[in-house]
C-alpha cells in the first residue's frame, strides 16, 4: 500500500455529513469509484468538487449526454482534420498523417489517466448514457485503462484517479457498471441536516425566520407536487425574504411561491390549495 | 467466522452477492477500514448493496442480527404492519403481560401501531445508549467485549455517526420493492420504465462512407452523414378510471403516467371504464371514443400498459352486451376485445394497483385477465418484472 492517505474532510461552506466522509475515506483506500445517486440537490455533484479541493487535487469533469457514445470520454479522431491534411497537405503544422496520434483529441478521462499527477476524475450524471457507453466504461472503472481500438493502444492511468460518478437515476445503471462500483444513495437532508445546512451558507439569518422557512419546505414536499423543492431553491427562498423583509410566513399565502414550485402547474395546484 | 454468517443471511434474504463483493469486503477488513460497528455497517453496505431498494432490507437484516431486534418489513403509517408476525408476538406477548389498560380489541388500530412502533424504538435507545450489545446470541464479536463504541478507531471518519441510529431511521423504507408508488418512489419507477429497448436513427459524420466517396471523388473530401441510433418508443397505456373501486388507485396511477409523458415522446393515453370494448376514450370524462379497430391497425410493436384493478361482474367481461355503460351496448363481449389487444400487441402487460396478496379474494374477472395478459402488481418491483417482460416478448 501507498503512504497513508490524508483524510477527507470538508471545507468551508459544504455540508459533509459523518456518513457521507466516512464512506468517501473507504472508497479512497479501496480505490474503487464511488457511485452517488439521490435526488437532485442532495450535493453529489458539489461533493466531487469538494474532494479535489480538500486533497488539493485538479478535476477532470465528464458531463454525460444521451447522445454520448461513451469512446470520446476516452479519446477521439479528429478525422476531419486528417482527411483535410491529406487532401491538402500539413503545412508547417508539424502533423503527420501517417501518425495516429497526432490526430487524437484526449476526452476528460483520457486526460485524467496521462496526467502526472493524481487527480479527481467526475464522471456526472451518468444515467442519462445508454447502457452501451456504460458497458464501454467498464475497463476504466475496473483497471483504470482503455484502448484505443484504431492502433489497439491500451492506455493506463498513471496515477489512479479518484474516481466520483453522480446519477439522478434516468435510468437505471447496469449491473457489471454497479459491480465496479461503490454505491451510495444520498437520502434528501433530515431537517437537522438542512438547518445546518442553511446555516453554512446564510450564516446571519434569524433562526426563527429559518425555521418557518424550512417548516413551509419540508410541507411542500410533503404534498408531492411534481417537481417537489430541493435544497438550492429553499436557499434561494430564505435569501429572498431576507431581501424582502419578510419575517412571518402564511402556508397559505406564501410570498414568492415561484422560487419553492417551478412547475406551472404545482404552482396552480399550489393557488388551488391556498384558496380553499 | 461470523461475518461470513452475517453476508450468508445477507444471500438469503436475496441481495445477490457476488464473489468479487465478498472478496473485496475481506481485502478492505484487513486494509483495517473497520473498527467498530459502525464503520461495519457502512462498509458491508458499500460492498454489498447497490440498489437503492435494498437498502432498508439491509437495515433490518442488520439490526436483526447485530442487535436482535426484528423490525417488521413496513413503513410506520402502513397497516400492513397489523400483518406481520412482529407484530402479532408483540401484541400476544403485551396481553399476556396485561400491559394494557383496557383490552386491545377495544383499542384504535392507530393507537396499538403507535404504541408498537414505540416500543420498538425504546428497544432501539436501549441498544443505542447501552454499553453492550444485547440479544445476539454471542454471534457479535463485539458483544464478548461490551464496549465497541470508543474502542480503537483506526480513521476517525465515522465521529459522530452511529449505524443503530441510521439504521434505525430507515430513511430507505420508501424504495423497498414491495412498497406501493408513492412520489418519492416515482422516479425509481420511471427509471424502470426507461429500461424499454431503445430503437431508430439520428445524424452523425459516416467515417467509412466519407473516406469511400473522397476516394471515388478522386481525393475531393465529400462528407457523408448518416443516422444515429435513438430512443424510439411508441407506448400505449389504457386507465381504468372510472368506478369507486379504481377511486383510491387513480391519483397513483395519473402521477406516474403524467410522468411518464414527459419522459416517452410518442405515448398515447386512452381511458376506459372497468374493462375494454370496442372503443376507448380520449379524455379522462370518457366524452370522446375513439375505435380499438384503428389501435388495432396500428404497429404491432408498440408497448401496451393496462392499468386496472381487473375487478368486476363477471358478465362485464364475459358476456355479450356485457358493457354497463348505458347507450354502449356491445355485440361482442369484452374478453374478446382483450384477445384482440393481446394477439395484435407482443408486448402487452397488465398493471394491477392491488396488492398481489388481495388478488385471489378479489372478483374470478382478475384472473381470467391474468391468463390473457401477464399480470403485475403496480409497485416498483412490479413495473420491474413489467418492463423486463416487455423486452423479452
Amino acid at each position: 500500500m501507498n503512504s497513508p492517505v490524508p483524510e477527507f474532510q470538508s471545507t468551508g461552506r459544504y455540508y459533509l455529513s459523518a456518513e457521507l466522509a466516512a464512506i468517501v475515506n473507504m472508497a479512497i483506500k479501496m480505490e474503487k469509484p464511488l457511485l452517488l445517486t439521490g435526488e437532485p440537490g442532495t450535493g453529489k455533484t458539489q461533493l466531487a468538487f469538494e474532494i479535489a479541493k480538500s486533497f488539493g487535487l485538479p478535476m477532470e469533469i465528464l458531463r454525460a449526454k444521451s447522445t454520448f457514445k461513451g469512446e470520446e470520454a476516452c479519446y477521439v479522431q479528429d478525422t476531419v482534420l486528417r482527411l483535410n491534411d491529406a487532401r491538402f497537405g500539413v503545412g508547417d503544422s508539424g502533423r503527420d498523417v501517417q501518425n495516429f496520434f497526432d490526430y487524437i483529441i484526449w476526452g476528460p478521462i483520457g486526460r485524467a489517466f496521462l496526467l502526472d499527477k493524481k487527480v479527481v476524475l467526475l464522471l456526472d450524471e451518468i444515467d442519462k448514457t445508454e447502457s452501451d457507453v456504460q458497458d464501454n466504461l467498464l475497463d476504466v472503472l475496473e483497471d483504470c485503462q482503455f484502448t484505443i481500438r484504431e492502433t489497439n493502444t491500451v492506455v493506463k492511468a498513471k496515477h489512479r484517479p479518484i474516481i466520483i460518478i453522480t446519477s439522478n437515476a434516468k435510468r437505471e445503471l447496469s449491473d457489471p457498471f454497479l459491480r465496479r462500483c461503490f454505491c451510495h444513495h444520498i437520502a434528501f437532508p433530515t431537517p437537522e441536516e438542512m438547518r445546518e445546512i442553511v446555516r453554512l451558507h446564510l450564516p446571519d439569518t434569524d433562526p426563527g425566520l429559518v425555521q418557518s422557512a424550512m417548516d413551509v419546505f419540508y410541507e411542500l414536499r410533503r404534498r408531492g407536487y411534481e417537481k417537489a423543492p430541493a435544497t438550492s431553491e429553499l436557499l434561494a427562498y430564505i435569501e429572498a425574504l431576507k431581501h424582502a423583509g419578510v419575517t412571518e410566513l402564511d402556508i397559505h399565502n406564501l410570498p414568492f411561491p415561484g422560487i419553492l414550485l417551478k412547475r406551472t402547474e404545482d404552482l396552480l395546484a399550489y393557488r388551488k390549495s391556498a384558496h380553499r | 467466522m461470523f461475518l461470513d454468517f452475517f453476508i450468508f443471511e445477507l444471500r438469503r434474504e436475496g441481495i445477490s452477492i457476488g464473489m468479487q463483493d465478498v472478496l473485496t469486503f475481506y481485502r478492505g477488513l484487513s486494509r483495517g477500514l473497520v473498527a467498530n460497528l459502525d464503520e461495519l455497517y457502512l462498509y458491508a453496505r458499500l460492498c454489498f448493496i447497490r440498489y437503492p431498494r435494498d437498502n432498508d432490507l439491509y437495515d433490518r437484516i442488520f439490526l436483526r442480527y447485530f442487535q436482535g431486534i426484528d423490525i417488521p418489513a413496513v413503513a410506520e403509517d402502513d397497516l400492513a404492519l397489523l400483518e406481520t408476525k412482529q407484530f402479532r408476538q408483540w401484541l400476544k406477548q403485551a396481553i399476556e403481560e396485561h400491559r394494557f389498560e383496557i383490552h386491545p380489541h377495544f383499542m384504535p388500530l392507530e393507537e396499538l401501531m403507535k404504541k408498537f412502533w414505540q416500543t420498538v424504538r425504546e428497544q432501539m435507545e436501549a441498544h443505542h445508549g447501552g454499553a453492550k450489545w444485547v440479544g445476539t446470541g454471542g454471534k457479535s464479536p463485539f458483544g464478548h467485549s461490551g464496549s465497541s463504541r470508543g474502542g480503537v478507531r483506526v480513521f476517525g471518519g465515522a465521529r459522530n455517526f452511529s449505524a443503530m441510529k441510521v439504521a434505525g431511521e430507515r430513511r430507505y423504507v420508501n424504495y423497498s420493492e414491495d412498497k406501493s408508488l408513492r412520489h418519492d418512489t416515482m422516479r425509481a419507477a420511471l427509471a424502470q420504465l426507461k429500461h424499454l429497448k431503445p430503437e431508430g436513427a439520428e445524424s452523425i459524420l459516416d467515417i467509412d462512407e466519407s473516406i469511400r466517396k473522397s476516394a471515388l471523388s478522386g481525393g475531393e473530401i465529400e462528407l457523408v452523414f448518416k443516422r444515429e441510433l435513438r430512443d424510439k418508443l411508441d407506448v400505449l397505456l389504457f386507465i381504468d378510471n372510472g368506478g369507486s373501486s379504481m377511486l383510491p388507485y387513480v391519483s397513483q396511477t395519473r402521477q406516474l403516467f403524467s410522468k411518464m409523458k414527459r419522459e416517452l415522446k410518442s405515448l398515447r393515453v386512452f381511458y376506459f371504464h372497468n374493462t375494454i370494448y370496442s372503443y376507448v376514450f380520449r379524455d379522462p370524462a370518457r366524452t370522446q371514443p375513439y375505435s380499438l379497430q384503428k389501435l388495432l391497425k396500428e404497429k404491432d410493436d408498440i408497448r401496451v400498459f393496462i392499468i386496472g384493478d381487473a375487478n368486476m361482474a363477471p358478465s362485464e367481461l364475459l358476456s355479450a352486451y356485457g358493457n354497463i355503460n348505458l347507450g354502449e351496448e356491445e355485440t361482442e363481449s369484452s374478453l374478446y376485445w382483450l384477445e384482440r389487444i393481446r394477439e395484435r400487441f407482443r408486448h402487452t402487460v397488465w398493471l394491477n394497483p392491488m396488492r398481489r396478496d388481495m388478488w385471489p379474494s378479489a372478483s374470478m374477472t382478475l384472473r381470467r385477465i391474468a391468463e390473457i395478459f401477464p399480470m403485475e402488481e403496480m409497485t416498483l418491483g412490479g413495473i420491474r418484472r413489467a418492463v423486463e417482460r416487455l423486452n423479452r416478448s
